[in-house]
């Protein structure tokens, strides 16, 4: 099976998502999709699976022209897609939610292992451990992402198409992908893996197509690409790092997050320990929901807290019983800002002031309210610029930098930052990064929880690896190895912790 | 043509024309003469003075309905217990009436509507208190206990209150002159009136100027956002809840008072909800909730003018107020999708 | 042992009686809340099906013909339902409220005609011998066709449910309409069926409550029975096998107050007649207190958790 992308375009309002982009994919081998946020690529796949239709351009099967029209026409041709958001039903087994995509499903469905043995047969090679009866939910996210493969798999797809898979996984989790998707390859079918991690690439990639802006720039065989050269196409320029933090952290422990334990609806943590210097990074890393939200959640007092406390200097914010809401000196960049921190229907000016409601007078004045906010639209470069108009209407970009300019313009004395540039391009997210450590040099403390291991290596003093809850092991990032992190995210006690900064 | 159709008004143009449509369509599905019953229609809510008055009569505690159903719902609750809160409050206030038969004292007309408010806001406060602290969805409580607090009404109206000289048509014994409010020209038009469009203004004042309405904007728009800046979603809920049943509270007892005179069966007639459609209809606005009522009020008055002149069931002002709410609804569906049909 | 038999017999029969055009609305409520569709409307349908179902026993002295009528009824009612909730993309529980105001007043206006009089019903079914049972056979001869009809349906409805290739389509499309669609479904379209048979059975409903339980008909009649079965999906939690038991709690509260009115207890009527309703809401409570209402569809959620 061969398949031509020619001359795609396709466009979101103002936004040109693929220009003209052309593409070549055979069977057998493995293609990388390689590119930053917002580069196009996702688009680009959607497009050859059905789910979006291009502007201009046509695609080409085996040499004849086709029209994709609904994922239901792209199945129909062997084409298969896991999404990023899984679309696996939750509630329902993971033999029900493969017996549902299957093509050849009978009317009567005959109960336990009798049933219906199709769709589990590649289960059984491909992910031999996962339940076929259990509820989805169950499964960690990993085996979520396996099942979700499997399902593609049995619409005998020739072409598979992978979004961002590793994003998700544990170290040890990804290799395994790598090692699933070379055989997959190896049975003849053509891959293709959008991805913004060079680690995948060269993992089991054939060979790599570059997008930026839009664009295809550049094709090359692996073994000839060099990580220079492929970040110097991505990117494009010189990427726009943010500064790396020059000075150590102060000796002065400024935040103490004691025994603290909590719960609320996204999960439950205990015996969470941690002392945080004035103008440290302390990084939290860990497979989402292991417990992340729910710590961020108690530190802003969205969870309810059963024992320990919050201490920021010297000063008990957070307590058992105590309903105490958000404070001047504990500033939250949370992760989803739309779902958590942002009231859609209400103008910039009033999310930028959100936190301040409480001590408006009994008749607030707008104008001021208008005003004051026009300063900060400027100094955070929120576009548009009229803080009149809705927050809803605003790009996911520009909606960080809402939040971060609310929490962050004040002098706070803890920042929590959760998956803070989830979905940002290169240029938005090295501004957020740019706030967060201006804060750290400040002397703030700054806890941030984050999926990327290599940027929490980067630009981290120290990090910590949440597990099921509780803190698997705190290291200083300087000695952190990806191996030792890995292990720790899937509750492998090994190496002993290096002993932590301050005592 | 479609850019006209999408302005403020051509919505109600087109708004307008969909109900009618549905009217007439059932109008002629029974065999009669659309345009001379739409006119009957309207000559029955305004044609003469006494049309008016039984269009202000009905509109004073629809309006009264519509308030309490609009204020939760700047919280973000949708709620039709109006009715019930009407019935509890009639039946609280016609207790302390009915305990003070022979007192005097102008203190006493207010003091039979604190009572009827205060009921009724404790009434609505239970149902909310289930929402705020179990989660129990509101819709479903508050009209699960309509239906029981119509009940403890017909429950005291047949037994212990029913005054033995009304046989065979069960009621209480009729309000001394002390609890019946002031009304206009010897019309059935009572004070409730004014109370009720003032209090449209004040509410509306409240949500769109104070720091409160800011407040309960910032938890409808966003409730997990709204506390995590501190904001109190669970006590607002009861606030507003209890807040809106004090409104139909006084509805129910100005009704009892002032128009029945006693506290019988079906002292309502369905006006909590008609609160609710008229709330729906003014996007819960308060200062557009006044003519709304108006407009509903007018249409279910007109039932017993199509009784008398056209010899029809007055029940089909029901039915008319039924397409009423499905004709609004299919010309807001029709204008989303002629909204984003582009792009 | 006789008389306690008869007294529990007889309650059974009584309570099964009573819950039956509850447990059938139940069943058409858990269709459309399993696909994600909430429909405040079940108490209008309820409404005019008992109203055509009573008319046209009255008009044909046919009880079947009765039932068939009261869900035609229904289900018409129901297609209003289903364009301006799936359609016309409007609010659900609007929709609904604007679908029992019209049903309501159709019924009251339509049904002006047959206030008072009288039409000849169902017989109980003949068990025969099983009827000379002990305690089974006093049981079994207090039934009539609505009743085993409804008690037929669940557990039909139940095993196509979980156990056949549309009922986890159905379940799918109330879960996750994406990933339904993913699979070669079509939401909307399966979103209409489930709203038209629950038009359909809530209008089934109604008629058994017209032309079978009371034989009478007046304005309002259904009292509210079509809102308890939306209440009461929750407590079912959304499965099918457990609208019975759940329908028999209403129906058993009923039953109970009706025997206490019989007994002469000094207990008002009127108070005895809350105790349905009361009961409900309190089950309906608990459950909340002890699920929060999880293992709803999630689909279904979204809606009612804004």
């Amino acid at each position: 099976m061969h398949i031509q992308l020619r001359g795609i375009t396709r466009r979101f309002g103002a936004t040109l998502a693929n220009d003209a982009v052309d593409l070549d994919l055979e069977a057998g081998r493995v293609t990388a999709l390689l590119g930053e946020n917002g580069a196009g690529k996702s688009t680009l796949m959607k497009i050859l699976f059905g789910y979006h239709r291009a502007d201009a351009g046509e695609i080409l099967l085996d040499g004849a022209a086709v029209r994709i029209d609904s994922p239901r026409t792209a199945t129909s041709l062997g084409i298969g897609m896991v999404f990023q958001q899984f679309s696996l039903i939750l509630a329902f087994t993971v033999r029900e939610n493969l017996a549902l995509a299957h093509p050849r499903l009978p009317w009567w469905l005959a109960r336990g292992a009798r049933a219906f043995p199709d769709p589990i047969k590649r289960l059984r090679e491909i992910a031999p451990e996962v339940d076929p009866d259990v509820q989805v939910a169950r499964l960690s996210v990993g085996e979520m992402q396996l099942v979700e493969l499997v399902k593609v798999l049995n619409l005998e797809a020739r072409v598979v198409i992978l979004d961002e898979p590793t994003s998700v996984l544990t170290p040890a989790e990804a290799e395994r992908l790598w090692a699933e998707i070379g055989r997959i390859a190896a049975d003849g079918a053509a891959v293709v893996l959008i991805t913004h991690k060079l680690d995948d690439v060269f993992a089991c990639a054939d060979d790599v197509a570059i997008m930026r802006r839009g664009r295809m720039v550049a094709r090359l065989e692996t073994a000839d690409a060099t990580a220079d050269r492929l970040v110097h196409l991505v990117v494009g320029e010189e990427p726009a790092t943010a500064q790396p933090i020059a000075a150590a952290p102060d000796a002065v422990v400024r935040t103490w997050i004691r025994t603290l334990s909590a719960s609320d609806e996204a999960g439950t943590i205990a015996d969470i320990d941690l002392r945080i210097a004035g103008g440290e990074i302390l990084g939290i890393a860990g497979v989402s929901g292991n417990g992340q939200q729910t710590l961020a959640d108690a530190i802003t007092g969205l969870a309810t807290i059963h024992v320990g406390e919050l201490i920021v200097d010297g000063r008990t914010l957070q307590a058992p019983r105590a309903e105490t809401p958000a404070q001047p000196s504990v500033a939250c960049l949370p992760e989803q800002p739309l779902r958590n921190a942002i009231a859609p229907d209400l103008s910039v000016a009033v999310n930028l002031m959100l936190k301040r409601v409480r001590d408006l007078p009994f008749l607030p004045d707008r104008s001021r309210m208008l005003a004051d906010a026009s300063a900060l639209v400027k100094a955070f470069d929120i576009r548009p610029t009229n803080p009149a108009v809705l927050a809803g209407s605003l790009s996911g970009g520009n909606l960080q930098k809402l939040v971060a300019a609310r929490e962050l313009s004040g002098s706070p004395a803890l920042v929590v930052a959760c998956y803070p540039t989830m979905g940002l391009d290169v240029a938005a997210a090295a501004a957020v990064y740019d706030a967060l450590f201006a804060h750290a040099r400040r002397g703030a403390c700054v806890l941030w929880i984050s999926e990327d291991l290599d940027d929490l290596l980067h630009y981290a003093h120290r990090i910590a690896v949440l597990y099921r809850g509780r803190v698997a092991g705190v290291v200083s990032a300087a000695t952190a190895t990806r191996r030792q992190l890995g292990a720790w995210m899937v509750g492998h006690a090994e190496a002993e912790t290096v002993p932590a900064v301050h005592a | 043509m479609r850019s006209f159709i999408l302005t403020g008004p051509g919505r109600l143009v087109v708004t307008i024309l969909a109900v009618l449509l549905l009217t007439s369509g059932f109008f002629i599905a029974i065999g009669r003469d659309p345009f001379s019953l739409l006119w009957l229609i309207a000559r029955s809510a305004v044609g003469d003075g006494y049309a008016l008055t039984e269009t202000l009569v009905r509109t004073t505690p629809i309006l009264l309905c519509a308030l309490a159903t609009a204020l939760p719902a700047r919280i973000g609750l949708i709620t039709v217990g109006a009715e019930g809160q009407l019935y509890f409050g009639a039946l609280i206030g016609t207790g302390f009436v009915l305990a003070n038969l022979n007192g005097t004292g102008p203190w006493l007309f207010f003091a039979m509507l604190a009572a009827a408010m205060l009921a009724a806001g404790a009434w609505a406060a239970g149902a909310a208190l289930l929402k705020s602290h179990l989660g129990v969805n509101e819709t479903i409580v508050t009209l699960l206990t309509n239906y029981v607090a119509a009940l403890l009404v017909t429950w005291v109206v047949y037994g212990s209150w029913k005054n033995p000289a009304s046989q065979g048509w069960p009621a209480t014994a009729e309000f001394p002159a002390a609890f019946k409010p002031f009304t206009f020209f010897d019309s059935r038009v009572h004070v409730g009136l004014w109370i009720a469009v003032a209090l449209a203004l004040m509410l509306h004042v409240l949500l769109t100027r104070t720091r409160w309405g800011l407040t309960l904007d910032i938890l409808r728009s966003n409730p997990r956002a709204g506390i995590a800046a501190g904001l109190r979603w669970r006590r607002n809920v009861v606030l507003t809840m209890a807040l809106g049943g004090m409104l139909a509270g006084l509805a129910g007892i100005l009704e009892t008072a002032s128009i029945q005179g006693r506290l019988q069966a079906n002292i309502s007639a369905g006006a909590g909800f008609s609160g609710f459609l008229v709330a729906w209809l003014a996007r819960n606005h308060c200062l557009r909730i006044v003519p709304m009522s108006l407009l509903v009020g007018a249409l279910l008055a007109s039932g017993d003018g199509l009784q008398m002149l056209a010899n029809l069931p007055s029940s089909i002002s029901l039915v008319v107020q039924g397409l009423l709410f499905v004709g609004v609804l299919l010309a807001g569906g029709g204008l989303r999708r002629l909204e984003r049909g582009h792009g | 042992m006789d008389s306690l038999e008869i007294v529990f017999s007889g309650f059974l029969i009584s309570a099964l009686r009573s819950a039956t055009p509850l447990l059938l609305a139940l069943l058409g409520e858990c269709l459309g809340q399993r696909t994600g569709i909430i429909n405040l409307g079940t108490e209008g349908q309820m409404l005019i099906g008992a109203m055509a179902g009573y008319g046209a026993t009255a008009a044909f002295g046919n009880p079947w013909l009765g039932l068939a009528a009261g869900a035609g009824a229904g289900l018409s009612l129901a297609s209003v339902h289903a364009t301006l909730a799936i359609g016309a993309r409007a609010n659900q529980f609007a929709s609904g409220l604007a679908v029992w105001m019209l049903g309501s007043g159709l019924s009251a206006y339509f049904g002006a005609a047959f206030v008072g009089r009288k039409i000849a019903s169902f017989d109980s079914v003949d068990a025969g011998a099983v009827a000379t049972w002990p305690i089974v056979g006093s049981l079994v001869s207090g039934v009539t066709p609505t009743v085993l009809i409804a008690l037929l349906l669940v557990p039909v409805i139940g095993i196509w449910m979980y156990r056949t290739r549309t009922g986890l389509r159905w379940r799918a499309v109330g879960e996750s309409p994406d990933s339904a669609r993913a699979a070669g479904v079509s939401p909307a379209w399966v979103q209409v069926q489930a709203v038209l048979a629950g038009g359909l059975l809530s209008g089934l409903g109604g008629a058994a409550l017209s032309v079978d339980y009371t034989r009478t008909w007046a304005e309002g009649m259904s009292a509210g029975r079509g809102l308890v079965a939306v209440g009461l999906v929750i407590v079912a939690r959304w499965n099918p096998w457990w609208t019975l038991p759940a329908a028999l709690l209403f129906g058993g509260a009923e039953a109970l107050s009706l025997r206490l009115q019989a007994a002469n207890t000094p207990i008002s009527a009127h108070l005895l007649h809350t105790l349905p309703y009361v009961v409900s809401l309190v089950v309906l409570t608990l459950t909340y207190v002890r699920a929060r209402a999880s293992g709803a569809p999630a689909g279904l959620t979204a809606v009612m958790d804004r």
